[in-house]
């Protein structure tokens, strides 16, 4: 009886087994098929020559090696890291800013936060195509603030220094209110019983600021700075659409995601886009581990 | 015996239908998307097919932004077409992957190359490798510019009196014709070149080297020619033009888009096809030469390119064979072609038709285009291409041309030099 009991749970054990392990079936076909296949693919590739018309060619670190000599990845290399920072550190704080008032009481607020909201609704390559109009040289922001000392032209997307700028500028004011909102559901977690502590011993805003509410949004800080440095590494959009053309002028805008297309599919060296993507990975993988590792120990 | 009568007839159905599915031979052809050619290509697949029972031929139209990204994925995916289309710029890669089959004569229905071309007057210059043929152009096209009458007249210019005939001349006649701000900020450019769009502009600079007896890549020895004097005279007018006399440049919207919105009265990168668009845009035109150097050597225009119809070399020889002899059927209609799509093909049934005979450009486009020239082409054209557009950029932010010239013809020399080894290692 005792053996007959056991020998039936152990059946029924086994047979959960099978169903959770039918049921996963598909999820991990799915992800082997279009994650990790095309990941472990991309990384083989990255130690070949191939040109996607004849069979890849094993070069081994080759590939890795011709692109720290290469002129273009080094500027696209060095065209990211500066978006990255004009990608992050601004929408780090404008972003905390704007959920520090939408965060006070005020009249009208929700429907000015929801207004604020709207640049993050439309997909990129919309606001990238309406910000081409607006930024043209002659354009309406021209007349807007050229007006001011009398110039009727600014290249804000046709001169090479003013170019990665303007894509930065527009980036930012498209993505942070993203931001905001996540500052904001971190303001809100922090117990209200901490602040009314803070005012009763009578801190007033700013110190209430410092030493109450920024040490609690410490792992929404964290996340708000991964979700920026990973959306700010992988950015592609904005650069192929709002210039006058892709990368440009000059190759000032040209950032790594725009490279591997280029190197990809329009110069035929997937070898060489595939290690481009996984530096790309690579400086991903890094800088988050560096923010979690300064979370801990900070 | 009735069981054996119906067995006999199963097994003969059977047999005849085996033996017609053995025989039969299915194509793949790709074009890019011309909406205009679209029902006409329908209209020939489907005499084809009933001209050639044993062929079965999928037809497949993709986007013209897509096109060349779409052939490349399908080649490296083993499901390329058997019979594509793309242009002149394009094709010099997929011959160095041995993508291309040279022409079969025999079953394209021509005795040799000689017969081919007899029937042609001209187009073959840009499918012609190491001496032999690779495709049958559907399409020849030339540039030339187009006045907007109306704008001109306003200016109190005549487009035909007063066309700048050099290079030289053509500054100070486009700013008779520009319209500038307090600032001096053209608000009405007189004439403009396509800065931006980079397929376009490869023809520029190329087009006034020509004229200067030079290249800007010498195609036999696969070296640049960047750094030449030809190259420096065309590179510094296109420098000058919109640095010095601030006559146009990237900042502003594409010429071709601001002439057919009225915005610029000249335009210089319309081919024959243009025409229509002109006239849905309710433009008054007058079609001119391009301007030459006053010093040219050679009178040609502005460079040509083409489209061909080319056999995929990896494809079964049956289906080889069919899509030649489908390429032959398809450009034996190019007077439909161009009638229907304005598409030419410098043959004789073309400019002895209708359509071309009212077209008052087109004898003027046929004579250009007898004197133009094929730009270089190259493995690795765009990234060649992508090269010179970023040392044009350089010029145009106003950095010395004999700074910026060297280091483009090194950094073209350098592409070349890695692309032709690339393509010896990765063919074998």
């Amino acid at each position: 009886m005792t053996t007959s009991i056991v020998r039936r749970a152990g059946s029924v054990r086994l047979h959960r087994k099978w169903w959770g392990l039918i049921f996963v079936l598909p999820v991990v076909t799915f992800f082997a098929a279009f994650n990790l296949f095309p990941t472990l693919f991309g990384l083989w590739l990255s130690f070949t020559d191939y040109d996607l018309l004849s069979p890849p060619v094993w070069v081994g670190l080759d590939n890795f090696a011709n692109l720290f000599a290469d002129r273009l990845f080094l500027q696209a290399f060095r065209n990211t890291l500066v978006f990255v920072l004009g990608a992050t550190v601004p929408v780090w704080v404008l972003s905390l800013l704007a959920a520090l008032v939408f965060d006070q009481a005020f009249r009208g607020r929700d429907l000015l936060k929801a207004a604020f909201f709207l640049p993050v609704l439309p997909p990129v390559v919309v606001i990238a195509v309406v910000w081409r109009l607006l930024l043209h040289s002659n354009g309406v922001l021209t007349s807007l603030t050229g007006g001011w000392w009398g110039v009727t032209e600014i290249r804000w997307l046709a001169d090479a220094t003013l170019a990665p700028f303007s894509v930065i500028a527009v980036h930012d004011w498209a993505i942070i209110p993203f931001f905001m909102m996540i500052w904001l559901a971190g303001l809100a977690a922090i117990p209200p019983e901490l602040r009314e502590a803070a005012a009763i011993d009578g801190a007033g805003p700013v110190r209430t600021f410092w030493h109450i509410d920024l040490p609690q949004l410490r792992s929404t800080a964290v996340l708000v700075a991964a979700l920026s440095s990973i959306n700010a590494f992988q950015t592609f959009a904005l650069q192929y659409v709002l210039p006058t053309d892709p990368g440009g002028p000059a190759n000032s805008t040209l950032v790594l995601g725009l490279l591997v297309l280029k190197y990809g599919f329009q110069y035929f060296r997937m070898g060489d886009a595939a290690a481009v993507s996984v530096v790309m990975f690579a400086l991903i993988m890094a800088v988050t581990l560096f923010q979690l590792w300064f979370n801990r120990h900070a | 015996m009735r069981f054996l009568i119906r067995l006999a007839t199963i097994i003969a159905l059977f047999a005849w239908t085996g033996f017609a599915t053995a025989e039969q031979v299915t194509i793949r052809m790709w074009m890019h998307e011309h909406p205009p050619r679209i029902p006409i290509d329908k209209s020939i697949i489907a005499d084809f097919e009933k001209a050639n029972r044993d062929v079965k031929v999928q037809y497949d139209v993709i986007s013209g932004l897509e096109y060349s990204t779409k052939l490349l994925t399908a080649f490296a995916a083993g499901s390329g077409p058997d019979l594509f289309n793309n242009t002149s710029t394009l094709v010099t890669q997929y011959f160095a992957a041995r993508i291309l089959a040279p022409i079969d004569y025999d079953a394209l229905g021509y005795a040799n190359e000689a017969a081919l071309l007899a029937k042609f007057q001209g187009g073959f210059d840009g499918i012609r490798f190491q001496g032999k043929l690779y495709g049958v152009p559907t399409e020849v096209s030339n540039w030339a510019c187009f006045a907007n009458n109306a704008i001109w007249r306003e200016a109190k210019l005549d487009p035909k009196t007063d066309w700048p005939k050099t290079w030289e001349s053509l500054p100070a006649v486009a700013e008779k014709l520009t319209k500038r701000d307090q600032n001096g900020v053209p608000i009405r450019r007189g004439f403009d070149f396509a800065w931006t769009i980079p397929g376009t502009f490869w023809f520029t600079p190329n087009t006034m080297i020509h004229q200067l007896g030079a290249s800007m890549i010498d195609e036999d020895n696969y070296k640049a020619a960047l750094d030449t004097t030809p190259s420096h005279r065309a590179f510094q007018y296109l420098q000058d033009w919109a640095v010095k006399y601030r006559l146009g440049g990237p900042q502003y919207t594409a010429s071709r888009t601001d002439f057919l919105a009225g915005k610029l009265a000249t335009e210089c990168s319309f081919g024959i096809w243009g025409i229509p668009q002109m006239q849905a845009a309710g433009i008054d035109w007058t079609v001119m030469p391009a301007p030459r150097w006053a010093d040219a050597v050679s009178d040609n225009g502005l460079d040509i390119y083409a489209y061909y119809m080319m056999v995929n070399a990896r494809s079964a020889p049956a289906a080889q064979r069919a899509a030649w002899k489908l390429a032959r059927f398809y450009t034996d209609h190019a007077a439909e072609l161009f009638s229907g799509a304005g598409l030419f093909v410098p043959r004789t049934e073309v400019t002895e038709s209708a359509a071309y005979k009212e077209n008052p450009a087109a004898p003027f486009f046929l004579a250009e285009l007898k004197k133009a020239k094929f730009s270089p082409r190259v493995v690795g054209y765009t990234q060649v291409l992508d090269t010179i557009l970023r040392g044009k950029d350089k010029l145009v932010q106003g950095e010395k041309i004999d700074d910026v010239l060297p280091i483009m013809n090194e950094e073209v020399n350098a592409v070349m030099n890695r692309e032709r080894a690339r393509a010896s290692t990765l063919v074998k």
